[in-house]
C-alpha cells in the first residue's frame, strides 16, 4: 500500500515537472499555428487553427536555416574547442601534484565571475583589430573563453572521482603521462565529457549579447541574433518567433536525446563505480 | 612483484617533466583565457578609474582615481539595483537548487518513457533565452497571455497587468529564470547522482533505513561536490543576468527589475559613460568574488585543495 | 598493491576496461570522430572576415529591418543602376531604438571604417555631433535645400549651428478613435484631454469589455514622447530652451503628470500600458478593445488592414488633444541620414543620403512603405493624396511637432526622465513633487556638463 502510494507521488511529481517544463512552449507551438488574428485575440485561444503560415514565412521571409547554421557551427566549435582544453586542462589540475592549485582553479573562476557587458568593449577591439568582426572564429574563439571555467571544473571534478588503480596500473606498466592520457583517462572520460559538452553548446546556442555585438552582418549571425531581429520597429511577429523557436528547439532535443543515452550508458557500464 | 623501474635520484627530473607537462595541458586553457578575459578585465579595472563621457569629448578622459566609486556610493539608482540583484539571485538560485534537485532525482530513476521526460526537462534550457524572454512576455500580457487564462479564464474584468507592477514584473523574471536555467542544475547534479553506486543504497536499505534517511545520509554528502559546482555557477551567473531583463522589461516598470548589469549596460552603452560602467562591473565582480569564497569556505573546502 | 602484471600481457589494463564498456562503444572511434568534428568546425572559422572590397566601391549603409523589404531593395537597385560599379552593402540592426543605438555608437567610438552612410533617430544627432560621430553636412546640404523640410526637423539636427543629418521620414504622435462608436454616441474626437475622460466615460459605459484609452507608458524612449504631448499640452516643458533649465519641477509639468495618474493608468486605460510598448498597445485598440489610441502614423495602416484588424474600417485619426488654455502639440519622430566621419567614402555616401531623401525616392517611400514624407511640398502631390489620405491630416501634426531636448547627453537625460516618469505613474513614487524637484536637481547636473 505504501509503495502504492509512493509509486503515485513520484507518478505525480514527474507530472508536474513534465507540465512546468512544457507547458509553456506548447502554448508557444500552439501560437506558431495560429493565424495573425488568433494570436492577439483576447481572451486568447487555445486552439489553434493549424496554419503553417507563419511556418513559411519564418523560413522563407527570415530566413531562419540560415541563422539555424550558423549556431550549429558556432556552437559545435566552441564546444570542441573548449571541451579539448578542459581535458588537458582538467587531468592536470586534478592528477599532477602542482603548487597553487587553489590559486589556478580560483583564477579561472575570476572569468566567470566578471560581468560579460565589461568584458565585450575590450573583446571587441581586439577582434576589431584582427579583422575578426563577422567572422566564426570571432564569436567561437570569446565562447571558448567564456565556457573555460565550467568545463575546466566539471572535467577536474570528474577526473579527481576517478579510480587512481588505473592510472597506477598503467605506470607501471611503463606509460608515460601522454600515453597514459590518451589511452585510458580520455576513453573514461565520455560522461564527463558529454555532461559538459550539453552545458558548453547550450551555453553557446544560447548566447546571445556578444552575438549581438560581433555579428552585424546577416551571413554570420546566429540564431538569438537573427530572432531578435525578426522584431520590427512597431510590430513584434510573434508568429513567425514561435515557429523559428519551434524549428529551432526540435532539432536540439533530439540531439539532447541521443546524449543522454550515452552518459547512462557509459555510466551504467561499471567503469567508474566500485 | 615488479620493482618500479625509477630509482630514487631521478624523482627530481622527473617531477620537473611533470610540471613542464602539467604547464603544456594548461597552458592553451591559460591562453585563451589571458587574451579574452584577463586582459578585458584588466582593461575594466583601468577604466574605472577614469571618466569617460563619450557624447562630450571636449571634457577630455581624466584620471579621477576612485572617484567614480564614491559616486556609485552615494547612486540611490544604483543601492536600489543591487537590492534588485541580490533579490533576485537569492529567489532564483533557491528555487533553481531545488528544483533542479527534484528534476535529477526524478530523471535519475528509471521508469518507462523517462527519455521523453529527460527531453522535457531540458527543453526550456535548449530554447535561447531571448526567445524565452519574448515567450514569457507574451505569457505574461495582460490580455491575450496565457498567465491570466489559465488563472481567470474568461473573467476578463479580473485580468493582472503582471508586468505592469513593480513587484509581479521582478516576480515574472524571476519564474522566467527559473524555467529556463532549472535544467542546468539538474544536469550537473544527475551527473553527480550517477556516480552513487547502487549497492550503497541497497546496503542501506538492507540496515533497515527509511527514504528519507537513506536522501539526508547517503545522497547528499555524495553529491556535495556537485551541489556545489551547480550553486557556484548559479549564482555567478544569476548575479550577471541581464538577456531576460533587456528582452522582458527594460529594467522597467519604475526601475523594479533594473540589475546591477543592465544598470551598468545602460551607463555604458547607452549614455556613453564608460568609465562608470566599469566601476559598476567590478561591483558586480567584488560582489560576486565575495560570495563565491563565503561558498567555498562553507561548503566545500575539499574541491579546492589538493587530494592527501 | 600493484597488481601481478607479466611482460607481454601489456594490454590488461586496457581490457580490463573495455570489458566495463558497454557493446559497441570504442574510445577510439568515438575520439576520432570528435577530432574530425573539431577540424570541420575549425576550418569553417577560417571562412570569415569583414567583407573584403570587390572590384567598385562599397557602400555600407547601417539601417534596421524594413517592415517592407521589397521597397528597400527596389530603391538600392535603382541606386546600384544609376551608379554603375557601386555596391550597396546593408547591415541590418534591431529595430528597437536603444539597441540599434547601442550596436551604432560601438562601432562609431571605436572608429570603425567599415560604416559609411546610417539612420540616426531624430534624437541622437547632437551626441553624434558632439562627439564627433557624424559629419556636418553645411557645404552639401545648404539652407536653401534645408527650406524644403519641415523646420522642426531640421532643427532638431542642427547642433552649434551646423547641420548633421538629412531627414528621410518624419513621425509624430496621432490619436486613433473609433469613428464607429463615436459616431454612435454622437460625440466629435475630442479637443481636450479631460474631455477625451469624459468621452471614453461614455462610451465604455454602454460598450462591454472595452478600454477607453491605449498607449505607451512603459519603462523606455517611448514613454518620453507620451509624456512630453501631456506635459506639452498643459504649456509645460521638459527642458527651457531660453535658460536650459530643467522644467520637471513646475507646476504644468507636474500638473500634466499628475492628471496621467491619476485620470489615465488605471481608469481610463488599463493598469497594463505601463508595460506597453507600440505592439501591444496597438493590439489592444485593433482587437477592438479600446476606443482611442495614441500612435504614430503606421499604426493607421496596420488598424485598417483587415487580416490583422478587427476594426478596419472603423478608425478615424486625429491630432491629439490638448489641455484647457494649451494647444495640441506631438512628440516628433522620425530617421534621419548621417554620414560617419571615419567613412573613406563620403562624396558617395552623399550622393546616397541625396538619392534618399529626393523628391522621387521620398515619394515612392510614402506611396509603397507609408513613410511619411520629410519635403513639404510631397503633401500636395496628388498621387500620394489619393493613395494615402491620411496624410493631409497629419501633416498639420507634423508641421508642430515638438522635439525633445537638443543635448549631447540626451541619453542620460532620457534614462533620468524614464525612470522619473515611470515611478510617478506606477505609484512607486509617493509624492510627486518632491520626485519632480529631484528629478531637476538630477537633469540640472547633467546639462551644466553639456556646453
Amino acid at each position: 500500500m505504501k509503495a502504492r502510494l509512493r509509486r503515485l507521488l513520484f507518478l505525480l511529481s514527474v507530472a508536474l515537472i513534465a507540465a512546468f517544463s512544457i507547458l509553456p512552449f506548447l502554448w508557444f507551438i500552439a501560437t506558431s499555428l495560429k493565424t495573425q488574428m488568433e494570436i492577439t485575440a483576447i481572451p486568447p485561444t487555445l486552439l489553434p487553427s493549424f496554419s503553417l503560415d507563419f511556418y513559411r514565412s519564418a523560413l522563407d521571409d527570415y530566413h531562419l536555416l540560415h541563422y539555424l547554421k550558423n549556431s550549429v557551427i558556432v556552437a559545435g566549435a566552441a564546444t570542441a574547442g573548449t571541451i579539448g582544453i578542459s581535458l588537458f586542462a582538467g587531468y592536470a589540475l586534478a592528477r599532477i601534484p602542482l603548487r597553487h592549485k587553489p590559486l589556478i582553479m580560483g583564477s579561472l573562476l575570476l572569468v566567470a565571475m566578471f560581468p560579460q557587458i565589461s568584458i565585450a568593449g575590450p573583446v571587441w577591439q581586439i577582434l576589431a583589430a584582427l579583422g575578426w568582426l563577422n567572422s566564426y572564429q570571432g564569436l567561437i574563439l570569446p565562447y571558448i573563453t567564456l565556457s573555460l571555467p565550467l568545463g575546466v571544473w566539471i572535467m577536474t571534478g570528474f577526473f579527481r572521482e576517478l579510480p587512481q588503480e588505473l592510472e597506477d596500473a598503467a605506470r607501471v606498466d611503463g606509460c608515460g603521462h601522454l600515453q597514459t592520457l590518451f589511452r585510458i583517462i580520455i576513453p573514461l572520460a565520455a560522461p564527463g565529457v558529454f555532461t559538459a559538452a550539453i552545458l558548453v553548446f547550450i551555453y553557446a546556442w544560447n548566447e546571445f549579447f556578444f552575438a549581438l555585438l560581433i555579428m552585424t552582418q546577416r551571413p554570420y549571425q546566429t540564431l538569438p541574433v537573427g530572432i531578435a531581429l525578426f522584431q520590427g520597429q512597431y510590430t513584434i511577429p510573434w508568429g513567425e518567433i514561435a515557429a523559428a523557436s519551434t524549428i529551432a528547439t526540435i532539432p536540439l532535443v533530439l540531439l539532447v536525446l541521443l546524449f543522454q543515452r550515452r552518459i547512462v550508458r557509459g555510466l551504467s557500464a561499471g567503469a567508474i563505480k566500485g | 612483484m615488479t620493482i618500479p623501474t625509477r630509482s630514487v635520484h631521478c624523482l627530481a627530473p622527473r617531477r620537473r617533466r611533470e610540471r613542464l607537462f602539467a604547464a603544456a595541458l594548461l597552458f592553451p586553457c591559460f591562453a585563451f583565457v589571458a587574451v579574452f578575459a584577463f586582459y578585458p578585465i584588466i582593461h575594466s579595472l583601468y577604466l574605472s578609474l577614469y571618466r569617460i563621457i563619450l557624447g562630450l569629448p571636449g571634457l577630455s578622459q581624466p584620471f579621477v582615481y576612485l572617484e567614480n566609486y564614491r559616486q556609485l556610493w552615494g547612486d540611490a539608482v544604483a543601492r536600489h539595483a543591487l537590492a534588485n540583484t541580490f533579490l533576485f539571485v537569492a529567489v532564483s538560485t533557491t528555487c533553481e537548487m531545488l528544483l533542479g534537485l527534484a528534476m535529477a532525482l526524478v530523471i535519475n530513476r528509471s521508469f518507462r518513457g523517462r527519455g521523453l521526460i529527460r527531453a522535457a526537462v531540458l527543453i526550456p534550457w535548449a530554447i535561447p533565452t531571448v526567445v524565452a524572454s519574448q515567450m514569457w512576455r507574451f505569457i505574461n500580457n495582460d490580455h491575450y497571455g496565457l498567465l491570466n487564462f489559465l488563472l481567470y479564464g474568461s473573467d476578463l474584468a479580473s485580468y493582472q497587468a503582471w508586468l505592469a507592477d513593480p513587484t509581479f514584473a521582478m516576480a515574472a523574471v524571476v519564474v522566467a529564470d527559473i524555467w529556463k536555467t532549472s535544467a542546468f542544475a539538474a544536469l550537473i547534479i544527475l551527473a553527480g547522482l550517477q556516480t552513487i553506486p547502487d549497492e550503497l543504497y541497497e546496503a542501506a536499505r538492507l540496515d533497515g533505513a527509511t527514504a528519507w534517511q537513506r536522501f539526508t545520509r547517503i545522497t547528499l554528502p555524495l553529491i556535495k561536490p556537485a551541489l556545489l559546482i551547480a550553486l557556484l555557477f548559479r549564482t555567478m551567473d544569476a548575479f550577471r543576468v541581464f538577456d531576460l531583463v533587456f528582452v522582458m522589461t527594460q529594467g522597467g516598470p519604475a526601475d523594479a527589475t533594473n540589475v546591477l548589469q543592465f544598470y551598468g549596460y545602460k551607463k555604458m552603452f547607452a549614455e556613453g559613460l564608460l568609465g562608470y560602467g566599469a566601476t559598476i562591473s567590478v561591483l558586480v565582480f567584488l560582489i560576486i568574488l565575495a560570495l563565491s569564497l563565503v561558498y567555498v569556505r562553507f561548503l566545500g573546502r575539499e574541491i579546492m585543495e589538493e587530494r592527501p | 598493491m600493484r597488481r601481478r602484471r607479466r611482460r607481454g600481457r601489456r594490454e590488461a589494463p586496457m581490457d580490463r576496461i573495455s570489458s566495463r564498456y558497454p557493446e559497441g562503444f570504442r574510445p577510439g572511434r568515438t575520439a576520432a570522430v570528435f577530432l574530425v568534428l573539431l577540424v570541420l568546425c575549425l576550418s569553417f572559422a577560417g571562412c570569415g572576415q569583414e567583407a573584403k572590397k570587390a572590384n567598385g566601391q562599397i557602400l555600407r549603409f547601417y539601417t534596421w529591418k524594413p517592415n517592407q523589404p521589397e521597397v528597400w531593395e527596389e530603391i538600392v537597385r535603382i541606386f546600384e543602376a544609376e551608379h554603375p560599379g557601386v555596391k550597396v552593402w546593408r547591415e541590418i540592426g534591431p529595430h528597437s531604438s536603444t539597441s540599434f543605438h547601442d550596436l551604432l555608437t560601438q562601432k562609431l567610438k571605436n572608429r570603425s571604417k567599415y560604416l559609411d552612410v546610417f539612420l540616426m533617430d531624430v534624437v541622437w544627432t547632437a551626441e553624434f555631433a558632439a562627439a564627433g560621430w557624424a559629419l556636418a553636412l553645411d557645404d552639401r546640404f545648404p539652407r536653401t535645400e534645408q527650406s524644403r523640410y519641415f523646420a522642426n526637423v531640421i532643427q532638431a539636427n542642427t547642433y552649434g549651428g551646423k547641420i548633421y543629418g538629412v531627414p528621410l521620414y518624419i513621425d509624430t504622435g496621432m490619436l486613433y478613435y473609433r469613428k464607429d462608436l463615436l459616431a454612435k454616441h454622437r460625440l466629435t474626437p475630442p479637443k481636450t484631454w479631460p474631455e477625451l475622460v469624459r468621452q471614453a466615460g461614455i462610451i465604455t459605459a454602454g460598450e462591454p469589455d472595452i478600454y477607453g484609452f491605449s498607449a505607451q507608458f512603459k519603462q523606455y524612449e517611448g514613454l518620453i514622447c507620451n509624456m512630453m504631448e501631456f506635459i506639452l499640452a498643459n504649456r509645460g516643458r521638459l527642458i527651457h530652451p531660453e535658460t536650459g533649465k530643467a522644467a520637471l519641477a513646475d507646476q504644468p509639468a507636474r500638473e500634466a503628470v499628475q492628471f496621467v495618474r491619476n485620470q489615465i493608468i488605471g481608469k481610463t486605460a488599463p493598469a497594463g500600458i505601463l508595460a506597453y510598448e507600440e505592439p501591444e498597445s496597438l493590439a489592444l485598440f485593433v482587437q477592438g478593445k479600446a476606443v482611442f489610441h495614441r500612435n504614430w502614423p503606421y499604426a493607421w495602416e496596420a488598424a485598417n488592414d483587415p487580416s490583422r484588424s478587427r476594426v478596419a474600417g472603423k478608425v478615424g485619426i486625429a491630432p491629439l488633444p490638448a489641455f484647457p488654455g494649451g494647444a495640441s502639440r506631438a512628440a516628433l519622430g522620425g530617421w534621419q541620414l548621417g554620414i560617419s566621419r571615419y567613412s573613406e567614402n563620403k562624396e558617395l555616401a552623399w550622393k546616397f543620403i541625396a538619392f534618399l531623401s529626393s523628391p522621387r525616392i521620398q515619394k515612392l517611400l510614402a506611396l509603397k512603405a507609408s513613410l511619411a514624407p520629410t519635403r513639404k511640398d510631397i503633401y500636395d502631390d496628388r498621387d500620394i493624396l489619393a493613395v494615402c489620405p491620411q496624410f493631409r491630416e497629419m501633416k498639420r501634426a507634423f508641421v508642430s511637432a515638438a522635439p525633445r531636448p537638443v543635448s549631447p547627453l540626451y541619453p542620460a537625460l532620457s534614462n533620468v526622465m524614464q525612470r522619473y516618469f515611470s515611478r510617478a505613474l506606477s505609484g512607486a513614487a509617493a509624492d510627486i513633487n518632491r520626485e519632480s524637484l529631484a528629478v531637476a536637481a538630477e537633469m540640472e547636473q547633467l546639462l551644466t556638463l553639456a556646453p
